[in-house]
C-alpha cells in the first residue's frame, strides 16, 4: 500500500515535471539555444527522477540506471537534432 | 497606428531580390556578405538614392503571416516596420538551398528618399517575388498599387535562384524523429501491455513512465519553429 502510494505522488510529480517543462519550451519558441538548454534539462530531471523513484520503491539497480541514462540520452539526441536541423 | 502608408518600390523590391541572390550564391545568413556588401550596397546598385534605409530578413517560415507575426515580436524588426521615415518598401521571397537546406528567404527593404521620381515607380505585388513560397500571400503592409509596370528582368533573374531540390533533408529529418518517437512509444505500451497480462516481473524502468516522457518530448518538438529571423 505504501509503494502504491509513493508510486502515485511520484508519478504526479513526474506529470508536473513534464507539463511544465513543455509550457518552458512553448515561452521560449524563438530561442533554440535555450530550448535545447531545456530539453536538457527535461532529460537530467527524468534520469534524476526515475532513480530518485526506484530508489524509493527499492527497485533501484544498475541496469534500470543504464536504461534510464539511455532514455535520456536518446531524448537530448532527438531535440538537438530538431531544434538546430 | 497612424503611420504614413508605405509604398511598394520597384527598386527596393529589385535591392531584396539581389541580396537574396546574393545570399544563396554566395551561401550565407548575414546582413552582410563574406565579401563585406552591406544591403546599401544592394540598395544603391538597384538605383535608390537612399536618405534612410533599413533591410528586415527572414528564412523558413511556413506561411506570411508567422513572419510578420515573429517580426512584429521582435523589437528591432518592428522598429523598422513602423518607423514612420520609411516612406518606400521593397520585398522578395525567394526560394533555393542554403548550407544545403531547403530555404524560404524573405528580404524586406525599407527605404526614404529625397528623390520623388525614384519612389514613385513602383510594381504590383503580383510580379512573382512575392507570391509562391508563401502560399497563402497577403500584402505585409498596406501598399500603393501605382505604376503597373512590372520589371521583366527583376522576374527573371529571381527565377535564376530559385531551386528545388528533390530531397529536403531538414523535413526529412524531422519526419524520421517523430516516426522514430512513435515507434518507441508504441513499441513501450506493446511491452509493458504484455508485461501486465504475463504478470512478469523484471529489473526495469516504468514503461508507463518512459511513455510519458516521450510523448512530451513529442509535444515540444511539435513546437519547435523552423523560421528564423535576422
Amino acid at each position: 500500500m505504501k509503494k502504491k502510494w509513493i508510486s502515485v505522488t511520484n508519478f504526479t510529480i513526474l506529470a508536473i515535471i513534464l507539463i511544465s517543462t513543455v509550457l518552458l519550451f512553448l515561452l521560449v519558441q524563438d530561442n533554440k539555444s535555450l530550448q535545447v538548454r531545456i530539453g536538457i534539462l527535461l532529460s537530467v530531471l527524468y534520469v534524476s527522477w526515475g532513480i530518485i523513484h526506484h530508489s524509493m520503491i527499492g527497485s533501484l539497480h544498475p541496469k534500470v540506471v543504464i536504461e534510464y541514462l539511455l532514455v535520456g540520452a536518446i531524448a537530448v539526441t532527438l531535440i538537438i537534432t530538431v531544434v538546430w536541423m | 497606428m497612424g503611420l504614413p502608408e508605405l509604398r511598394l518600390n520597384a527598386k527596393l523590391s529589385e535591392a531584396a531580390t539581389k541580396k537574396a541572390q546574393d545570399m544563396f550564391s554566395h551561401n550565407y545568413w548575414s546582413h552582410t556578405s563574406p565579401e563585406g556588401a552591406t544591403p546599401w550596397n544592394f540598395i544603391v546598385a538597384s538605383g535608390y538614392q537612399y536618405t534612410m534605409a533599413g533591410e528586415n530578413l527572414a528564412k523558413n517560415f511556413s506561411n506570411s503571416s508567422g513572419v510578420v507575426d515573429a517580426w512584429m515580436a521582435s523589437p528591432t524588426h518592428k522598429d523598422n516596420i513602423v518607423k514612420p521615415a520609411y516612406r518606400d518598401i521593397g520585398f522578395a521571397i525567394v526560394n533555393g538551398t542554403l548550407d544545403g537546406e531547403e530555404t524560404t528567404l524573405v528580404v524586406q527593404m525599407f527605404g526614404a528618399s529625397d528623390t520623388e521620381e525614384i519612389a514613385q515607380k513602383t510594381i504590383p505585388l503580383s510580379t512573382g517575388i512575392t507570391t509562391e513560397a508563401l502560399g497563402d500571400q497577403t500584402p505585409m503592409m498596406p501598399v500603393e498599387f501605382q505604376a503597373q509596370e512590372a520589371s521583366k528582368s527583376l522576374v527573371q533573374s529571381l527565377s535564376s535562384v530559385i531551386q528545388t531540390p528533390k530531397i529536403n533533408i531538414p523535413t526529412i529529418t524531422r519526419d524520421t524523429v517523430f516516426i522514430f518517437l512513435g515507434l518507441l512509444i508504441g513499441i513501450l505500451a506493446l511491452d509493458g501491455f504484455v508485461i501486465s497480462r504475463n504478470k512478469i516481473v523484471r529489473v526495469a524502468g516504468h514503461n508507463l513512465a518512459h511513455i510519458m516522457f516521450f510523448v512530451s518530448l513529442c509535444v515540444a518538438l511539435m513546437l519547435v519553429k523552423r523560421g528564423v529571423l535576422l
